[in-house]
């Protein structure tokens, strides 16, 4: 567990994690704000959403120092309805 | 047995099994009636023999379930009842007004019963399952009262336990909730919403909790696992029983003029009402595979294990079935509930009152752990016998609600209701046959109360490996 | 894991748990949860096929903005949640007490900020029947709410004990526990984000 949280150095690698966090949150809401909208910018704000959750999982949570099934469960989950919201709104734009 | 006080669970169980047998005869009757329509015509009349039927299911539920929590209680808390005296005084108003209330229905007719009991001052009859005299419910309240004063007292002066906390729970909410069944008002949207506060929050909410905590009890003491792991299990399985269950009754409200929404809330939320029962079934096994020791009453721990499995296939499969809106549809009322029905009310809280009577019951009656191998035998072969009908029943009832779901209202060219009734007769023919059997599982469950009382106790088989 | 594996990780002097941070109950809990919210987002998404002009209209008059302050405060909490953890770990009870009440500040002021937001389409006389766009969007974020209460009452029990100096850096496992339901907390919104508010 040491290794993901180092006391040596100025910033700890969770830090740039948060920060990470705090920008790609920033870009949603500018993407939001802007009015855009289209299949495109509809899958890249997910995709933004879905790497978002993976971080938190990996990082917050602490999966990423887990092995086995465990390691990747907060990943699957995030897939699941990530990918039936992605087919939902291809179709959407499609039909 | 620990405590002397644990004896007056031993009343409420004998007259549990008494009303099943009642349950069960009834039970038959109306099974009958479904395919020789003037079966026992004119002296009991379906809808009469029915209400006996479901109205006598609750009640020995209830007397178990006070049974149970008479004799888990003191030991749960390590101290004797508050007041055994009342339990027994109780046992007796209960059990009283609940053959003058299915007596009233025999013989008196309905409304008969209504004029007779003031039902005028505060409507509350007439409504399935809380069809009880008004007097009758007012009587329901002042003996769980009594009860939960009782219990409840001896909880709180006593050891804290998580399993007798949830049990505690789950019996006040069954009080509680009851209250809902003087509420009557006139609008019969309103009517039937909160009737479900009754009926839906009953079984699917806080019976639950009851059922966790019996069963976590009964598995405490026959596997010897810690208490810490059990609790721990007790806890996820009731919370997430509350989350599913509470929104869960969602689920009642598709068609009955509640608002759109519901049909949303209801789905989803039901639609993973069986996540506890899985939850326990997994528990259960776990537990039994972790053992410390084996138990001599191998009976109980069958029975154990017997709810866990068919909870989750009847309440938690069969409840799925039909439970999200675009399904129930067309499901809705027809066979399918009542197969769903049968085999949830059988799984959960027939088996887990069973459960506990086989546990308790020889201690009950002097023996130090378990009855003897001849009669344990015995019960063993009723819980096989009474199991596999109740699949068998709940299976050709599936069959007959599919078939009639099918030709009443799915298919273009749809029947009338009593043509599709004669199509799907031969179902109800081997529901009737299973229900025999059925019974002959119950007879010979009775029969396993006396066979080999003389002969001396199981002993605990030692095995190498498990142990 | 074979055997080989195992006394090579030894070696290099790493124990790979098994099993994620905290109780294991909790995590079938979590599961559970997300279980939950994975429904009522392929429920949103499908449904709003069937009425797309409708979602986009009502989804413009979402206040973006105060969605935009609830991202970043259950990011901090999560964050801070996390150093609370980092604390435990080091021995630092008094320490971790104060990074997990901090979180719960920031799940304070997300409650406050999603009731305003209520407050004004309460105002607006909106409800679970003005049509099926605002059904979802207050069943989604109320039932998040209510999770979001919860956590906030985990924590709080998280750093009660930690101020009292509960946990060891040998036994902290309340504090990872309380950790992985609000981060579970938060990991659903980030999804919810995106999807109730931007996606269109």
């Amino acid at each position: 567990m040491n290794t993901s949280f180092p006391t040596r150095g100025l910033i700890r690698p969770c830090t740039l994690v948060y920060a990470l966090l705090i920008g790609l949150t920033c870009v949603t809401w500018m993407i939001g704000r802007s009015g855009v909208g289209g299949p495109g910018v509809s899958l890249l704000v997910l995709g933004f959403a879905l790497l978002k959750g993976h971080l938190i999982g990996d990082w917050f949570m602490g999966l990423r120092d887990v092995r086995g099934i465990w390691r990747w469960v907060v990943a699957i989950w995030l897939l699941v309805p990530g990918g039936l919201i992605a087919l939902a709104f291809l179709l959407s734009f499609r039909g | 047995m620990q405590y002397k006080s644990q004896a007056v669970a031993k009343p409420y169980f004998i007259a549990a099994i008494g009303l099943f047998v009642g349950q069960i005869l009834f039970g038959l009757i109306i099974g009958m009636q479904y395919v020789v329509g003037d079966f026992l015509f004119p002296e009991i009349p379906f809808n009469v023999a029915r209400m006996v039927h479901t109205n006598l299911l609750i009640v020995w539920l209830l007397f178990g379930f006070m049974g149970a929590a008479y004799y888990l209680v003191p030991e749960e808390s390590e101290r004797e009842l508050v007041s055994p005296g009342l339990a027994i005084l109780m046992f007796w108003v209960f059990l009283i007004a609940g053959a003058l209330t299915v007596l009233g229905y025999l013989l008196v007719p309905y409304s008969g019963l209504a004029e007779m009991t003031g039902n005028s001052v505060l409507p509350t009859m007439g409504r399935e399952f809380l069809e009880q005299p008004t007097i009758t419910k007012a009587g329901i309240v002042v003996v769980a009262l009594a009860f939960l004063y009782n219990v409840g007292l001896t909880i709180l002066k006593g050891r804290k336990t998580v399993v007798s906390l949830v049990l505690l729970i789950g019996l006040a909410g069954l009080a509680v909730l009851f209250l809902f069944s003087f509420y009557n008002p006139d609008n019969l949207a309103k009517d039937k919403f909160y009737w479900w506060w009754v009926v839906h929050l009953w079984v699917e909410g806080v019976w639950e909790l009851i059922l966790g905590s019996i069963l976590a009890f009964v598995l405490i003491k026959t596997t010897g696992v810690d208490r810490e792991v059990i609790e721990k299990w007790l806890y996820v399985i009731i919370a997430m029983t509350l989350i599913t269950g509470i929104i869960g009754t969602g689920h009642h409200y598709y068609w009955i003029g509640t608002p759109d929404y519901w049909q949303w809330w209801g789905s989803i939320f039901s639609a993973l009402e069986p996540i506890p029962f899985f939850m326990m079934t997994v528990f259960a096994f776990n537990m039994v595979n972790r053992r410390r020791r084996n138990h001599p009453n191998k009976a109980a721990v069958l029975w154990a294990l017997g709810t866990a499995v068919m909870a989750f296939l009847g309440a938690g499969v069969w409840g799925f079935l039909h439970t999200l809106a675009p399904v129930n549809y067309y499901t809705h009322g027809s066979q399918i509930t009542a197969a769903h029905g049968h085999m949830a009310f059988y799984g959960a809280y027939v088996m887990i009152v069973l459960t506990m009577i086989s546990y308790a019951m020889p201690m009950l009656r002097g023996r130090s752990a378990a009855n003897s191998e001849a009669s344990q035998v015995l019960e063993m072969w009723s819980f096989w016998l009474m199991t596999v009908s109740m699949v068998f029943i709940t299976l050709f009832l599936t069959g007959a609600g599919i078939l009639q779901t099918y030709l009443q209202r799915y298919s273009s060219d749809p029947l009338p209701f009593m043509v599709v009734q004669e199509k799907i007769s031969l179902f109800y023919w081997m529901r009737e046959v299973a229900g025999l059997m059925f019974l002959i599982g119950l007879v010979v469950y009775v029969a396993s109360f006396f066979v080999g009382s003389r002969q001396p106790e199981a002993t605990a088989v030692v095995e190498g490996s498990a142990a | 894991m074979t055997a080989e594996a195992a006394i090579q990780q030894q070696r290099r002097g790493l124990a790979v748990p098994r099993f994620p941070p905290g109780d294991l109950a909790i995590w079938i809990f979590i599961l559970a949860e997300l279980l939950v919210f994975a429904l009522f987002f392929a429920a949103y998404a499908f449904t709003r096929m069937q009425h797309i002009a409708l979602f986009d209209r009502y989804q413009a008059m979402l206040n973006r903005d105060a969605a935009l302050i609830n991202t970043l405060a259950l990011l901090t909490a999560s964050y801070f949640v996390m150093r609370g953890v980092v604390a435990a770990r080091e021995g630092q009870g008094r320490l971790c007490a104060r990074w997990t009440w901090a979180a719960v500040g920031m799940g304070a002021l997300f409650l406050v900020v999603k009731s305003s937001e209520y407050a004004h389409h309460l105002h607006a006389g909106i409800n679970l029947s003005t049509n099926t766009f605002y059904m979802f969007y207050l069943s989604l974020t109320f039932f998040h709410f209510l999770h979001v209460i919860l956590g906030m009452v985990i924590l709080v029990a998280v750093a009660l004990k930690a101020g009292r100096g509960g946990y060891t850096p040998e036994e902290h496992t309340g504090v990872e526990t309380g950790a992985s339901y609000w981060h579970m907390v938060d990991l659903v919104w980030l999804v919810l984000f995106p999807l109730v508010y931007v996606m269109k």
